[in-house]
C-alpha cells in the first residue's frame, strides 16, 4: 500500500512540483492543501502517513499549523516535515526546536525529494 | 515514457509555463521595493515586501532548474531581513542583484 502524504503550501507551483516528484519517483499518494486551516481539515479526514508543511504562509503559518496539528489527538502522531526556503542558522534552530520530524529546504531536487523524506522518517522500505 | 527523470522534466517544462507569470509578478515586486528604497532606504514596508518576494523566489527558482536565481534571491533576502539600516551601497547592490535575476529569468525563457 503506497504511503499517503499531505502537502500543505500556499504556493501552487511548489505544491504541484512536490506532488509530481513524490508520485512519480516514489509512487506515493499525494493530497494537497493551500493553507494551514485547509491542511488541518485534510489531515483529520485522511490521516496521512506524513505531512510536508510550508513555513511561510499567510494567516496561519507553518509553525502555527504544526502546533495545532500537534495539539489534536487525531493528528498528534503524524510526522511533520517543515519545508522552507533556505534560512539563517537561527531560524533553522527555531524550527528544529518545534519538535517536527525534520526540516527540509527549498529549492528541492524533484528527483531526490522522496528519498530525502523517506530517509528523514526512517522509511527504509521506500 | 516511463523514466521518472524524463516524466518530471516534461512536467516541469509545462509547470514553468504556468508558473512564469506569478514568478514575474514577484520579480516586479522586488523592482518596486527597490525603487521605493532608492527614494527612502528606511522604508520598512518596501523592505518587508522585498524580503517576502525574495524569500518566495529563493524557494521556487531552483526547483525549476535556476539555482543561481535561488542564490541571488537568498542573498537579497538576507540583506533585507537583517536589522541594519540600508546604506546607499546596499541599495545599489540590491539593484544589481535584481538585474542579475532578470537575466537568469530571461535566459530560462
Amino acid at each position: 500500500m503506497p504511503r499517503r502524504i499531505l502537502i500543505i503550501d500556499d504556493e501552487d507551483d511548489i505544491r504541484e512540483v512536490a506532488a509530481l516528484s513524490l508520485e512519480t519517483v516514489a509512487g506515493w499518494d499525494v493530497t494537497m492543501a493551500g493553507s494551514g486551516a485547509a491542511g488541518i481539515v485534510k489531515a483529520l479526514e485522511q490521516q496521512p502517513d506524513a505531512i510536508l508543511l510550508d513555513v511561510m504562509m499567510p494567516v496561519m503559518d507553518g509553525p502555527t499549523t504544526f502546533r495545532e496539528l500537534h495539539a489534536l489527538p487525531e493528528t498528534t502522531n503524524i510526522p511533520v516535515i517543515l519545508l522552507t526556503a533556505k534560512v539563517q542558522a537561527a531560524d533553522q534552530k527555531r524550527f528544529s526546536d518545534l519538535g517536527v520530524a525534520a526540516v527540509m529546504f527549498k529549492p528541492f531536487d524533484p528527483l531526490t525529494l522522496a528519498g530525502e523524506i523517506a530517509h528523514a522518517l526512517g522509511w527504509t522500505d521506500d | 515514457m516511463s523514466d521518472p527523470a524524463a516524466i518530471i522534466a516534461a512536467r516541469l517544462a509545462e509547470l514553468w509555463r504556468t508558473s512564469r507569470p506569478s514568478i514575474l509578478e514577484r520579480i516586479a515586486a522586488l523592482h518596486a521595493a527597490h525603487d521605493a528604497l532608492v527614494r527612502d532606504p528606511a522604508d520598512t514596508e518596501a523592505r518587508s515586501k522585498g524580503r517576502e518576494a525574495a524569500h518566495k523566489l529563493s524557494g521556487v527558482l531552483g526547483v525549476f532548474g535556476m539555482p543561481q536565481g535561488s542564490e541571488l534571491s537568498f542573498n537579497m533576502e538576507s540583506l533585507l531581513m537583517n536589522g541594519n539600516p540600508l546604506s546607499f551601497e546596499d541599495v545599489i547592490w540590491l539593484g544589481e542583484q535584481i538585474e542579475a535575476l532578470d537575466a537568469v529569468i530571461a535566459a530560462k525563457g
